[in-house]
């Protein structure tokens, strides 16, 4: 993967999706074959390819007992990120959560939950971001705000089913099938983003 | 996918093998220690030490070679040392069992009471027995994905236990178990030590055996289930 | 190693936060605590008015079983609010994961023994306690430690199992026998006599339990959360 680049995971329900996204944030170790992140193949040095990904999955990864504010400094130490109460303000108001900054989060609705969760995967400044089905949980606020994340041009692997999305957003797509890689297809430079929607319908029909 | 037979051969010569020479091996001991070994001042009920030290021994033998094994586990992931693991704590769990029905035996002969708390060896055994069978407790309620990595762990956290048993019980209670092996050496005369040794080797060699059956008979039932599998596949 | 003590600093602090505003594990222990101790009083204190001689076992029973409940919360917030993907996909020392909870579990187990040792001299005791009240509460912070490391190591397996509240018991208590040995000897040493032999003996082998399962913690930690 290219700095910068966008590359979708898609396929069918079971295709392995997430369970490759998971084993790129080093939750899962891989049974067979190599995986390579930041230069280290996985499980060595994991430590360092851990401080450099932003993870968000289907659940926001923060403490529901606790504030947001409370959240994101222990994450900030658990980074080792330098912090201050300004920089953590700041970050609480882009995703504009700010005005509820010292209340416990299960007041919270879904949305707010998971836009929190956007916050936590920011933090540390992430230089690549793995996304499961990240627009599932959100509102609108937050769809804007991960649109104009996404659109930093940070490198990003995102898994989802919205083959339209990906065809649109995506450089690259990872067609996956029964746990396997089966094409890619190269988004970027193609002009006809429904040409390669029917193509993944060829490819997993 | 599926090995040639000629090596399954292989592999359970090894075992065939080791059941031999333990069965030989089991003879010879009991023999000996039965009808060679010089009688003991406190009659033939003595001669119960031929059996319950070594059965003891082995028990130790066979949870350390359960942890050695966890630890390789955590290294390598391989399914091989999580076979050895399970099969290892086992047949741990079932030599501490028998060394406590022998041990009890013993007791009532000679202090005329089947269990005795002021035994720090009897009751550390129970202790062991305790942590082995909870061993299998955590390893049938994991899921099957945890479930070969906790096993690990778990070999290791309670081989560790068991001089702390032995430690704590002993440092509670004055023992009055009769000490045969101390620091003046062997309180015994030659022959008698020569198949007491024996009695060691002997079960030693019964321990391997069983763990080479133990190990064989999981590869088989794992390759067993891989071929059917394979069939169902291929049949629809 | 300073940025491990900040992970634990901050997991030991994010405890505490969670602990304060619901307050469902020192309160609970605390209450089972002196439950127990009354339950104890109908075993055996209807017979005898004066339990001296068995404040050992008054004690150190309910904080055993005690220290059970404790243990078996451990990420049970992690679990429940489904966090404990958070923490590993941060560059979280799995050691200062352990060391965390382990002192988070001492703590909560200090308070409840702020509450378990002086009932144990009003309830039961007839005759001199209080002087020997330092030299209980020293032997209880030792078998605290031993507690939080092993209770850590063990609990950390346990609550991601299938009938956890019945695997947690089962695999804890047996593995804490040898820490219920020395604290009720310790007690038993200093409470109704003054044998400061066996309780540096005790306390001498509750330092070392807590080393070797340390060390036991710090060569199998990794394989205890991540897959």
């Amino acid at each position: 993967m290219a700095d910068g680049e966008l590359v979708a995971l898609v396929g069918p329900n079971g295709a392995g999706k997430t369970t490759l996204l998971r084993m790129l944030a080093t939750l899962h170790r891989p049974q067979t074959g190599r995986l390579t992140v930041f230069g280290h193949e996985l499980p060595s040095r994991v430590d360092q390819v851990r401080a450099k990904i932003g993870y968000l999955g289907h659940d926001p990864l923060v403490y529901l007992d606790l504030t947001p504010w409370q959240n994101l400094r222990l994450f900030a130490d658990l980074y080792g990120v330098d912090w201050n109460r300004s920089a953590i303000e700041d970050l609480l108001d882009r995703v504009g959560l700010l005005p509820r900054a010292y209340d416990v989060v299960r007041t919270f609705s879904r949305g707010m939950v998971q836009r929190l969760g956007v916050a936590r995967m920011l933090l540390h400044d992430p230089q690549l971001l793995l996304l499961d089905e990240p627009y599932a949980g959100l509102d609108a606020p937050g769809a804007t705000l991960l649109d104009a994340v996404i659109a930093e041009g940070r490198t990003a692997v995102i898994v989802t089913h919205d083959v339209n999305w990906a065809a649109h957003h995506a450089t690259r797509m990872m067609v996956l099938r029964g746990g396997r890689v089966v094409d890619t297809l190269v988004v970027a430079d193609a002009t006809d983003p429904d040409a390669i929607v029917s193509r993944y319908r060829e490819l997993v029909a | 996918m599926t090995d040639p037979p000629v090596e399954s051969v292989r592999v359970g010569r090894g075992a065939a093998l080791w059941s031999v020479a333990a069965a030989v091996c089991m003879a010879i001991s009991v023999a000996g220690s039965y009808w060679i070994a010089p009688e003991d001042v406190e009659g033939p009920i003595q001669r119960l030490v031929f059996l319950h030290v070594p059965i003891a021994v082995v028990s130790l033998i066979a949870f350390g070679v359960a942890c050695v094994a966890g630890l390789m586990y955590l290294r390598t992931r391989s399914q091989r040392w999580d076979d050895i693991v399970v099969v290892s704590c086992g047949l741990g769990l079932l030599f501490t069992v028998l060394a406590m029905i022998t041990g009890s035996i013993w007791a009532k002969a000679f202090w005329g009471t089947w269990w005795s708390w002021q035994d720090a060896r009897l009751v550390t055994y129970l202790i062991i027995g305790l942590i082995y069978a909870a061993f299998f407790v955590l390893r049938s309620s994991s899921d099957s994905g945890a479930q070969a990595r906790f096993s690990a762990v778990f070999a290791v956290v309670a081989f560790a236990s068991i001089p702390l048993s032995f430690w704590a019980v002993r440092t509670a209670e004055s023992a009055i178990h009769p000490v045969a092996l101390d620091r003046n050496g062997l309180q015994m005369d030659g022959p008698t030590a020569l198949w007491f040794v024996i009695g060691h080797v002997a079960m030693t060699v019964v321990f391997i055996a069983l763990l080479k059956v133990e190990l064989l008979q999981r590869q088989m039932e794992r390759r067993l289930s891989s071929i059917r599998l394979a069939l169902e596949e291929s049949a629809q | 190693m300073s940025r491990s003590l900040r992970q634990i600093r901050a997991l030991v602090r994010k405890d505490l936060w969670l602990e304060m505003r619901t307050r469902d594990t020192v309160v609970a222990m605390g209450l089972f605590v002196v439950i127990a101790m009354v339950i104890l009083q109908f075993g055996f204190g209807t017979r005898e008015t004066d339990l001296t001689r068995f404040a050992g076992g008054l004690l150190w029973v309910p904080i055993t079983f005690a220290a059970v409940l404790g243990v078996g919360r451990s990420y049970v917030a992690e679990r429940e609010q489904r966090v404990l993907d958070g923490l590993l996909v941060a560059p979280t020392s799995r050691f200062a994961m352990l060391i965390a909870r382990a002192i988070s579990i001492t703590g909560y187990l200090l308070v409840v023994e702020l509450v378990a040792i002086p009932l144990l001299g009003v309830f039961f005791v007839r005759g001199p306690y209080w002087g020997s009240v330092g030299w209980i509460a020293l032997a209880a912070l030792l078998a605290d430690v031993a507690i939080g490391v092993l209770g850590t190591l063990v609990a950390s397996m346990a609550v991601f199992t299938r009938a956890r509240e019945l695997v947690m018991p089962v695999i804890f208590l047996p593995l804490l026998l040898p820490v219920v040995v020395a604290a009720a000897g310790a007690t038993h040493a200093v409470v109704g006599g003054h044998d400061m032999t066996s309780y540096t003996r005790y306390c001498v082998f509750l330092v070392g339990f807590s080393v070797l399962f340390a060390l036991v913690a710090f060569a199998t930690y990794e394989a205890v959360f991540d897959d």
